[in-house]
């Protein structure tokens, strides 16, 4: 973890030849609601995440996936030259988002718990108030329903449109993902967040990743249009995929 | 294109992390296996999302400007480390490393951008892996 963070920050963003202090996230106790709920609100930096099997950062060595006949088969046969739908300003869908190094902004209430994410501005919605899943078409971002285990978060989405990746390098997965987040938080100024990959058309047991998230109480969450420049779309270097 | 690559003195084989990108995938539009140096006058920064974007003007052999582009990270992160639109300015001389685009257009992904007095900027447009 350690690596990866100085890695992204000498290439992803430059802070030494800016001249930029290392930031220190606060210290403290975990902050409650009023209800004595734990509070997840604030803007979190997420290590960037381009490829899930290297749980242990950019130079780890992968895990093997546990993939079915069918999951191996769309990993093989990925090649985002042929289309790329992120690249494309397309929804990065829940996991990609969540994989991206922009920060993402958590705004909790007694009722929603609410991820607010940099990357092209997208979020989503996630009702805490013990409700079931929607009966309604699939999304790029699925459906979030949360509830508690204690002192900690549990967030289940179901229902992906299937369109999107896992992560930037594409691994791959269906329809029938199952997508559950645990947060906690052991202090001040941090996450211990694990997601499990349960999907059994793609992947033949469920497999996990665990990050950490730092409290950012020196960033705002800033505009992202994807769309702007995107010049690699209009020139042509990128296509739009196949629906 | 090739003379403005040779103009340049260029195409180091350099081992190094590759620069991945949030926004899309480096493999569609990136050859991590072409690396280039260029040396040229900026002529545009365009200093917008998804990606930064830096013009230059590289002479070939015959001391003629061969316009290059090259893609850099997203303003939000580099605003977010100290650098603004105006950290490199138009006519600078400057030494971009990066990696060819795969369409053989004069297009580039920038690992590296060096100012004529050695100092980077931009430090690299992102984190490393996503082929």
């Amino acid at each position: 973890m350690r690596n990866t963070s100085l890695l992204s920050c000498l290439l992803l963003a430059g802070c030494i030849a800016s001249g930029q202090p290392a930031y220190k996230p606060p210290s403290g106790p975990t902050p409650r609601t009023a209800s004595g709920k734990v509070d997840f609100s604030g803007v979190w930096q997420k290590p960037y995440a381009p490829d899930m099997t290297k749980v242990g950062g950019a130079d780890s060595k992968p895990m093997e996936l546990p993939f079915t006949e069918w999951g191996l088969g769309e990993w093989k046969s990925y090649h985002p030259e042929d289309g790329d739908y992120t690249g494309a300003c397309l929804p990065f869908g829940l996991s990609r988002s969540i994989n991206t190094p922009e920060p993402m902004q958590i705004v909790q209430t007694e009722k929603y718990f609410t991820l607010l994410f940099e990357q092209n501005n997208w979020y989503t919605v996630v009702p805490i108030d013990g409700r079931k899943h929607r009966e309604i078409d699939p999304t790029w971002f699925g459906d979030s329903v949360g509830r508690w285990e204690g002192d900690t978060l549990v967030i289940d989405t179901v229902n992906f449109n299937g369109k999107t990746r896992l992560d930037t390098i594409g691994h791959p997965h269906s329809d029938q993902l199952h997508y559950i987040q645990r947060y906690s938080r052991p202090d001040l100024g941090h996450i211990t967040w694990e997601v499990t990959i349960d999907d059994p058309k793609t992947y033949t047991k469920p497999w996990k990743n665990t990050r950490t998230f730092t409290l950012r109480t020196d960033w705002e969450m800033m505009e992202y249009s994807c769309e702007e420049n995107n010049k690699s779309l209009w020139e042509g270097r990128i296509k739009i995929p196949k629906q | 294109m090739n003379s403005g690559i040779r103009a340049a003195g260029l195409l180091a084989l350099i081992a190094v992390a590759l620069p991945a990108i949030a926004h899309h995938s480096f493999s569609a539009e990136f050859n991590d296996k072409t690396t280039i140096t260029l040396t040229g006058a900026v002529t545009k920064v365009e200093w917008f999302n998804p990606h930064i974007w830096v013009y230059l003007d590289v002479k070939d052999a015959e001391g003629k400007p061969q316009h290059w582009q090259c893609e850099g990270g997203a303003p939000n992160t580099l605003v977010r480390n100290g650098w603004t639109k105006n950290s490199l300015k138009q006519g600078e001389e400057i030494t971009i490393d990066g990696y060819l685009a795969k369409d053989g257009s004069k297009t580039c992904n920038a690992r590296k951008v060096t100012l004529a007095d050695g100092k980077n900027v931009f430090a690299g447009s992102s984190a490393p892996t996503a082929k």
